[in-house]
């Protein structure tokens, strides 16, 4: 029995080790620190995990099939830029579509989705039917994306935006700021997706074993098209979040974006081997991986050495995942 | 002028760098596991799956390289290389999966 415990105490430490430091290290951050716990760093911190969440739950949902995606960050800069040419004031000096009056913010968002969609549905395609491993599509694909992007905006930064843009990123409805309305609306789409339908079981089953949930009648193509069409809709939403917030956009915004995004679903544990993590994985990956980088900073690690701090953590938690995978086996 | 080359060539330039890795890793060692995922029945012919797969890898790694410095000539030629050089990759890719795959 005691044994049995220990074990348990154990295997505890080992899957939540990295949660576990980094919570201890808030905490401590929390403490040493005069405005650390207070309600505007918490606002901040909040609204800088939204957009984050939002493109976690995207790349959650094509981790869980055992597959990644690399073209996230291009797709958010991409998105990002789309939305900015749709929305600039009328009397912008350097308005990209001069005789154009801006449009509804809620269409544009919609039409960056529908967009950054139909790439994702093509580099599902190229995964599901031509079987080129996912990472080398999506890395494709987000040259393909940087490649449009450059064209489109001519490499030149987006600004003056219409009020209406902007204030998704500044307006509050209920005191919490639109973007976290935004991204809560997301969390709960895409956990009623993953539970409670058909899509979301043969997700799971994808992950699990691929061949098996072939025999059994899964529709693996398609279903994996759907998951990547899905998640590049989100990195256009959270492209679309990204540029409310700055009040400009560039090819480069949502540089990197991808690899956290990636590293705080295993943090949170969605597996990297498929068929395990859920939407709470995504949720407490991103808060725990923004929280480490406010903390980083708050105890004043130069700026270089948290880009280590930070890698060191994702090496660990990829180990600890990989660890998990074989001792299953 | 270094600065403003990494800008805009970064990005290909690291994709560049990522699959002549992974290409050279599956020419030399012959490992396909990343390549084929954890489920996937074992391939017919591993030497022969490895070479091409290997060689696909490394011409979409040459693609990403002429690719940076096309760009800096003309966006349109560097982008619709870029796309040929894909569905060209994927074709490929499918013929040697149904040749030499599992």
């Amino acid at each position: 029995m005691g044994k049995i415990n220990k074990k348990k105490i154990n295997d505890f430490f080992i899957n939540n080790g990295v949660i576990i430091v980094m919570f201890v290290l808030v905490i401590y951050t929390g403490f040493t620190s005069d405005n650390f716990f207070t309600t505007n760093n918490l606002m901040n911190i909040l609204m800088n995990i939204s957009a984050r969440l939002v493109i976690a739950l995207g790349i959650a949902g094509c981790v869980i099939t055992a597959g990644c995606d690399l073209s996230a960050g291009r797709m958010i800069g991409f998105g990002g830029c789309i939305a900015g040419t749709l929305l600039q004031k009328m009397d912008y000096s350097n308005k990209f579509f001069p005789d154009m009056e801006p449009l509804n913010p809620l269409l544009v968002m919609l039409i960056v989705m529908v967009i950054c969609a139909l790439f994702g549905s093509i580099t599902g395609f190229f995964i599901a039917y031509l079987s080129v491993p996912p990472f080398i599509a999506t890395l494709a694909m987000m040259e393909i994306v940087y490649g449009i992007s450059m064209i489109y905006t001519k490499a030149t930064p987006l600004g003056g935006y219409v009020k209406a843009y902007t204030d998704i990123g500044s307006g509050k409805f209920l005191g919490i700021n639109y973007l976290i309305w935004i991204a809560i609306i997301v969390a709960a789409i895409t956990w009623f997706i993953f539970n409670m339908t058909r899509h979301g079981k043969y997700m799971y089953a994808i992950g699990g074993n691929m061949q098996a949930a072939e025999v059994a009648g899964v529709p693996v193509k398609l279903t994996l098209i759907l998951i990547y069409m899905k998640a590049a809709a989100m990195y256009g939403l959270a492209g679309f979040m990204l540029g409310a917030k700055s009040g400009g956009a560039s090819v480069a915004l949502g540089y990197g974006y991808e690899m956290e995004a990636i590293a705080a679903c295993t943090i949170g544990g969605v597996s990297v081997t498929g068929g395990r993590g859920r939407v709470s994985s995504a949720v407490i990956g991103v808060t725990v991986f923004e929280l480490l980088k406010v903390a980083l900073q708050y105890l004043g690690v130069d700026a270089n050495a948290q880009y280590i701090a930070i890698g060191i953590v994702i090496f660990v938690a990829i180990s600890l995942d990989i660890r998990k995978y074989i001792a299953r086996k | 002028m270094e600065g403003n080359f990494l800008e805009i060539a970064g990005i290909p330039l690291l994709m560049f760098a990522v699959l002549v890795f992974y290409g050279v890793k599956v020419l030399i060692k012959k490992d396909i596991s990343a390549l084929r995922g954890k489920d996937k029945p074992p391939v017919k012919d591993e030497a022969m799956y490895a070479k091409k797969a290997g060689t696909l890898i490394l011409f979409l790694a040459f693609a990403a390289l002429v690719m940076a410095f096309l760009l800096f000539v003309n966006v349109y030629a560097a982008l619709g290389m870029f796309i040929a050089a894909t569905l060209l990759m994927g074709i490929l890719w499918r013929r040697m999966e149904d040749k030499y795959g599992g």
